[in-house]
């Protein structure tokens, strides 16, 4: 990881926990910056989509903060909510009801300067696919009144930044996906914005792919930019997100950095080891061993719950020699965030559509 | 294998109802369409010619009027067209005192129509009458109300009608209609569309998230439309030229087409923009599109001369930007007339473009709402 976080703050409303970034790349920040305040605030936040048969409730009295310098990550299923809130955040629908700041700046009165410090990356393509990607740059560089002196080296800057620069001349309907979504990603930074949303950056987008996106984000991290991503793979929010807010429904139920999250689990670690046979006293000596919170044999499988589980090891392969049972297999895992999210919402995160998701394939076991 | 094809059939019938059903707004225009089409159309095209402004004079010396004269002045102006009941005037009847200045405003369009009276003294006693030749409806109306007029009257006198334009056909009258068709057709499928695309595809959600404004949106699409519609009128033009044979009368009558067709896409463009700005999807733009082609060309008088249609019919030929392309471009290609007379239609365009720009901005969606 690229951030160490520090969690210093407590609850203000239940489950909204806010974070203080710690580390060397939030350090670098408050030199830079002055402060560590918030530069977005949400306060009470809804939206409301009246439709002629129903109603939605896309954002349901949302409230959290993001550190200026951080990456953020907005996580949730389809239709949780979250790129209404990002569209919401950029000025491109207004709330129904709450109140929220970018950079200070109220998002019902001051749209102007809430535009011209963002950067966006939405859900969809939004790149001319007739032009080419050099076209492209020039055209949103024009609208974010980068100066002409200066474009065309922004411009070569930013595709060699996406490992495009042998394609600038290319029209974008001959790119990949993965090419595409790269162009939008320097796109939404040709003006060197404060704030960068990225509402999905690696949907749709093969492994590979994913990987350059992620390093790209990564990269415009540190250039002092604060970064929001929306995302449903888990595995991305681990990645690359400092801190994640789970939505759900409209709801927000848990804001915290990973580390505290995985501590919302009370089971703690899981160590599962794999034998021939087992021995009922051998599960007994397991379970008096300090940190151990839970055992529980399934035929050839012994599934330790335990707090601190690479400590406690040692302790319990000690006792499987003890009773002189060979050991065939060993895993310990940290409970990752498909295991957080069916904890706080009692559901997989892709349950209930069928988007395949890609990330807890890869985890699943 | 019957009953597959059949399930099928039925599956594929359901899923296009649904669609039709799913949206009124593309059903009622579509209805909307023949209802409109038999309205403008019906009275657009075969209205009677009421009102036609002419103007009488009678040769000088001596400078009083002969019983001929006046008797024939008052019978030309009440001369009614159409059925008893709600008959309407056929000739509005102005009395001129001086030949010349009847011509002048002959020549500037004002009157259809001179219709000159031979004085006491005259050694040949013809009625001379001078007619606006640039459509082809007017001209045998008038003579044929002179030759009533003095027929009720018994007078012998021979007429002698003079065309001032020539004989103008019919593609030439209706030629410069088209230009005008190819400006809105080129702008609706060009600007119009564009702009709808993007807002469909999502683009506009790129971009409205940037500083820019709407007047900067719509003045850049009206711009572009322009160009498009430009080059469309212009190459419509030179067609219009070959097909109908009009010949251009100098280079300065070149120039006046040029400006007059600019002015003219500025117009239609800023039209087209605005209403634009309130469509995301490209179907029911696409209906209204056609109905507002439908009703801007035949309210054009591209087709039939306006005079001939009802009044209500007119007053929509007052804020239609074809109507003052169409006249403009008459008067430059068919009547050799120049800024003078123009101006006018130039000054309305202008008008109309700006109200149709201020329109488009304050209508604009800056969000996706």
């Amino acid at each position: 990881m690229f951030l160490i976080f520090r969690n210093e703050n407590t609850d203000d409303d239940g489950y909204n926990k806010k974070t203080k970034t710690e580390g060397k790349m939030a350090q670098m920040m408050d030199n830079s910056v002055g402060d560590d305040s918030a530069i977005i605030r949400i306060d009470h936040l809804s939206k409301v989509f009246a439709g002629k048969t129903k109603t939605v409730i896309a954002d349901n009295d949302i409230s959290f903060e993001v550190m200026r310098g951080e990456i953020f990550g907005l996580l949730g299923s389809n239709g949780a909510g979250k790129s209404t809130l990002i569209r919401i955040l950029t000025t491109l629908l207004s709330p129904t009801s709450g109140q929220a700041f970018v950079n200070n700046y109220d998002i019902t009165k001051d749209q102007e300067k809430i535009r011209s410090i963002i950067g966006v990356c939405p859900q969809n393509y939004t790149s001319d696919v007739e032009l080419t990607a050099y076209d492209n740059l020039e055209f949103y560089g024009k609208l974010q009144n980068v100066p002409d002196s200066i474009l065309p080296d922004r411009i070569m800057e930013l595709l060699k930044m996406a490992g495009l620069e042998d394609r600038a001349y290319m029209p974008v309907s001959t790119f990949s996906g993965g090419m595409k979504r790269k162009l939008e990603i320097v796109r939404a930074f040709i003006h060197h914005p404060l704030i960068l949303f990225l509402d999905e950056p690696t949907i749709g987008l093969d492994p590979d792919a994913r990987r350059e996106v992620w390093q790209q984000i990564m990269t415009l991290n540190k250039e002092h930019t604060t970064i929001i991503l929306t995302t449903h793979y888990m595995d991305e929010a681990e990645k690359l997100c400092g801190r994640i807010a789970f939505v759900d429904r409209g709801k927000l139920l848990a804001l915290d950095s990973m580390e505290n999250l995985r501590q919302l689990i009370p089971a703690g670690d899981l160590i599962e080891i794999g034998v021939a046979h087992m021995d009922p006293l051998a599960e007994e000596a397991i379970r008096k061993i300090d940190l151990v919170n839970a055992v529980s044999v399934v035929e050839h499988m012994v599934t330790i719950s335990a707090t601190n589980g690479s400590r406690v090891i040692t302790s319990i392969l000690a006792v499987f020699e003890q009773y002189a049972i060979p050991v065939i297999s060993i895993s310990i895992r940290s409970p990752s965030l498909e295991d957080i999210f069916i904890y706080l919402t009692g559901k997989g995160i892709d349950s209930g559509n069928g988007t395949c998701n890609e990330a807890a394939r890869r985890k699943s076991p | 294998m019957m009953p597959v094809v059949l399930k099928s059939a039925i599956a594929i019938f359901k899923r296009d109802i649904k669609k039709f059903l799913s949206n009124p707004f593309i059903i009622m225009m579509a209805l909307l369409s023949p209802i409109m089409f038999l309205i403008i159309f019906g009275n657009a095209m075969g209205g009677t010619l009421t009102h036609i402004p002419v103007g009488v004079v009678q040769e000088v010396p001596p400078y009083n009027d002969t019983p001929l004269f006046t008797s024939a002045a008052y019978q030309l102006n009440h001369i009614s067209q159409g059925s008893e009941n709600n008959a309407e005037k056929e000739l509005d009847v102005t009395i001129y005192t001086d030949e010349a200045q009847a011509k002048q405003d002959l020549a500037n369009g004002k009157i259809s129509a001179v219709i000159v009276f031979p004085s006491s003294v005259s050694n040949d006693n013809a009625v001379r009458v001078y007619v606006d030749s640039s459509d082809s409806t007017t001209p045998p109306l008038i003579q044929a109300a002179v030759t009533q007029v003095l027929l009720e009257l018994g007078a012998n006198h021979p007429v002698i009608v003079d065309k001032i334009y020539g004989d103008i056909t019919y593609i030439e009258f209706f030629g410069v209609g088209i230009i005008m068709m190819a400006i809105f057709t080129s702008t609706s499928f060009g600007g119009g569309i564009a702009l709808i695309k993007d807002r469909e595809n999502g683009i506009h959600e790129g971009y409205l998230v940037t500083p820019i404004k709407r007047s900067s949106i719509i003045m850049g699409i009206i711009a572009s439309g322009t160009v498009r519609a430009f080059i469309a009128g212009f190459t419509i033009f030179w067609i219009d030229l070959l097909i109908t044979g009009i010949i251009l009368q100098s280079f300065q009558n070149f120039l006046l087409v040029l400006l007059v067709i600019f002015i003219a896409c500025v117009g239609v463009t800023s039209l087209v923009v605005s209403f634009a700005s309130r469509f995301s999807v490209q179907q029911e733009y696409q209906s209204v599109i056609a109905f507002l082609n439908l009703i801007l060309f035949f309210t054009s008088g591209a087709f039939y001369p306006v005079i001939g249609m009802p009044g209500w019919l007119r007053w929509i030929t007052l804020i239609n930007p074809e109507y003052y392309g169409v006249d403009a471009l008459r008067s430059i290609l068919l009547r050799n007339q120049g800024l003078n007379v123009i101006g006018i239609d130039l000054v309305a365009l202008l008008i109309f473009s700006m109200a149709m720009i201020i329109l488009g901005v304050v209508t604009y969606r800056r969000t996706l709402e």
